[in-house]
């Protein structure tokens, strides 16, 4: 069982990731690792690589060359739906909830995998498909009521303002206690006060068990949110460090701000 | 943030269902169970055809609901769930009370193994695949031999109880059928696995970052579809006591497909008997229209779906004219 071999505050390393598409290096020998108790940020211009490398940690891609590993265990042969399995969870940049399901309902999906109920239980009123049910909804509401979004259990999500509709993915994506928590641009389309609510709730997440991993273009969000950061530029890792040793990297301000002599 | 409370009303299709449709579905039920004392033998023999085609219907909008797909093949497990029925009964003399479960798990069976190859199709490509399935039934019953019983068919006519009415048999046994599948099928919405169907159905991307590939997802549908469809076979097979290559034709297909059309998708009791009644009993009202019976049936379909999905306006537009009022442009 590969989870149970994992420990507990294990890191997420990549080492040496390679990517191509017909000839074009979108990601070369990139390095780098996020760490429990922390909130690491993935950033660089556009066409940098941080969504193919993104890609590469949820398994949509796989990389020809390099690792990456949860805990010192290899991740990178695994598909998307055994990453799962492994406490890797995501939000995604177009807010995924179904609009047939209610808050409530879309934040339960996020425990699915957990569940041991089988298809009689779908289908009959037994008493262990039930209580599982329940307890599905019990931690659900917990999350809700956590993230201060109760009030719309029972509401269905396409009607809800897009940074509310991203606090219920976030939600989803939590419930299940995952090790690894990727965000992929979590702000996008949301206005300052909720891209300020977004920041509460995230801050509010960090703990010694998870490693939130964020990638985002709002350089405000990311250098008031993140402990660590990864500077991506042409397909490579060009700096790490605090957001402070960021803002003061001679080539990140020539990658973002541009030559002085330009 | 709270600007939104109270904007949003609870999806219908969730735990609760309202009580008028609730009291509907019950009201349903016991004109239903009623028929067979009041109507006449040609009545009750419609109306109970009438119920196992309303099965077939949920079959057809369980696959469009839950998997998001348009089936134009159903009449294949349908086909399946009947002869299955039949041909247990006239090779094991087994009655319907056996040949039903039957055909429910092997439909599935069947469902899975069908999905399986045609896992990474969808939409109009996966439709026309259904179709395949289709045309090939009344070749393949044809070439089964003697134990499908030819161009002729097979009859079904052993009771499910000895010694009770068989013709009451053949109407209340898809009436209780009917009313179980709508159960299960409501308690299927609130399960775990409907939860994975339904997110799988709109972002199959999300539900494989929750750890439930497409191919699961995909299979699920297909084999309680298909499961739920041969079931409608097994009581079609009963109900009308006999089975032939003709029943299941793609014109079969097309019927049913017209009647998830009618019930707009319902998993509801009402829905899929409005749906089963367009395809059972429009075509006998009408049957002494002779040439006209397919026109008058593609106008009446088209009263209908006008009419369900946009009853206001169409509603509204009547009044005014009944008013002696114009409709503005």
């Amino acid at each position: 069982m590969l989870d149970a071999s994992i420990t507990a505050g294990a890191e997420l390393t990549v080492t040496s990731v390679s990517l191509s598409f017909g000839g074009h290096r979108v990601l070369k020998e990139v390095s780098m690792d996020f760490r429990p108790g922390q909130v690491t940020g993935l950033i660089g211009p556009n066409g940098a690589g941080k969504t193919s490398l993104f890609n590469c940690l949820t398994g949509l891609y796989r990389p020809q060359q390099g690792t990456i590993a949860l805990g010192g265990e290899p991740l990178e042969r695994l598909p998307p739906a055994q990453r799962a399995r492994v406490g890797l969870s995501r939000s995604f940049q177009h807010v995924a909830l179904c609009p047939e399901l209610d808050v409530v309902e879309n934040v339960m999906f996020g425990r699915a995998r957990l569940g041991r109920s089988g298809w009689a239980d779908a289908f009959l009123p037994l008493p262990a498909g039930r209580a599982e049910v329940e307890e599905s909804r019990a931690a659900a509401m917990e999350v809700l009521r956590r993230l201060d979004l109760a009030a719309y259990a029972e509401t269905t999500p396409a009607g809800l303002p897009p940074g509310t509709q991203r606090l219920v993915e976030i939600a989803r994506a939590i419930v299940s206690r995952p090790r690894v928590l990727l965000l992929d641009e979590p702000a996008a389309g949301l206005n300052p006060a909720e891209t300020r609510q977004l920041m509460a709730v995230l801050r509010g997440l960090v703990s010694p068990d998870l490693m939130i991993v964020v990638v985002e273009h709002d350089m405000d969000l990311i250098m008031q949110l993140c402990h660590r950061i990864h500077v991506l530029n042409f397909g490579q890792r060009i700096a790490t460090g605090t957001p402070e040793e960021i803002r003061a990297d001679p080539e990140v301000i020539r990658v973002y701000l541009g030559d002085s002599d330009d | 943030m709270p600007e939104a409370v109270g904007v949003v009303t609870h999806a219908v299709t969730g735990e609760a269902r309202p009580l008028p449709r609730r009291l509907a579905s019950w009201v349903a039920l016991v004109v239903l169970a009623a028929i067979p004392a009041v109507a006449g033998g040609f009545w009750t023999y419609s109306v109970g055809v009438c119920m196992a085609n309303a099965v077939a219907v949920l079959s057809v909008g369980f696959l469009l609901r839950y998997g998001g797909e348009v089936s134009i093949g159903h009449s294949f497990f349908l086909a399946f769930g009947a002869y299955c029925t039949a041909i247990l009964e006239r090779q094991l003399g087994l009655s319907v009370g056996i040949g039903l479960p039957v055909a429910a798990i092997a439909g599935a069976v069947l469902g899975v193994a069908f999905a399986w190859p045609s896992r990474a199709l969808s939409g109009i490509y996966l439709a026309i695949a259904t179709m395949a399935l289709a045309l090939a039934v009344p070749e393949l019953i044809l070439q089964a031999g003697p134990v499908a019983g030819g161009y002729e068919g097979l009859y079904v006519s052993r009771p499910l109880v000895p010694g009770l009415s068989i013709e009451l048999q053949r109407y209340y046994l898809p009436l209780v059928v009917l009313g179980l599948v709508v159960l299960l099928l409501a308690r299927f919405r609130r399960s775990r696995q409907g939860l994975v169907l339904l997110t799988a159905r709109d972002h199959p991307r999300a539900a494989e970052a929750f750890g439930f590939s497409r191919g699961y997802a995909r299979l699920a549908a297909f084999a309680i579809s298909a499961a739920v469809a041969s079931v409608a076979g097994s009581l079609l097979a009963f109900s009308a006591s006999t089975v032939s290559p003709n029943s299941f034709t793609l014109s079969t297909a097309i019927y049913l497909l017209v009647g998830t059309v009618v019930s707009f998708g319902s998993l509801g009791l009402i829905g899929a008997l409005a749906g089963g009644a367009f395809i059972t009993l429009v075509p006998q009202v009408f049957a002494a229209w002779g040439d006209w019976v397919p026109i008058i049936y593609g106008a009446a379909l088209l009263l209908v779906i006008t009419l369900g999905h946009r009853p206001a306006e169409v509603l509204a537009a009547l009044r005014a004219r009944l008013a002696g009022g114009r409709r503005d442009a």
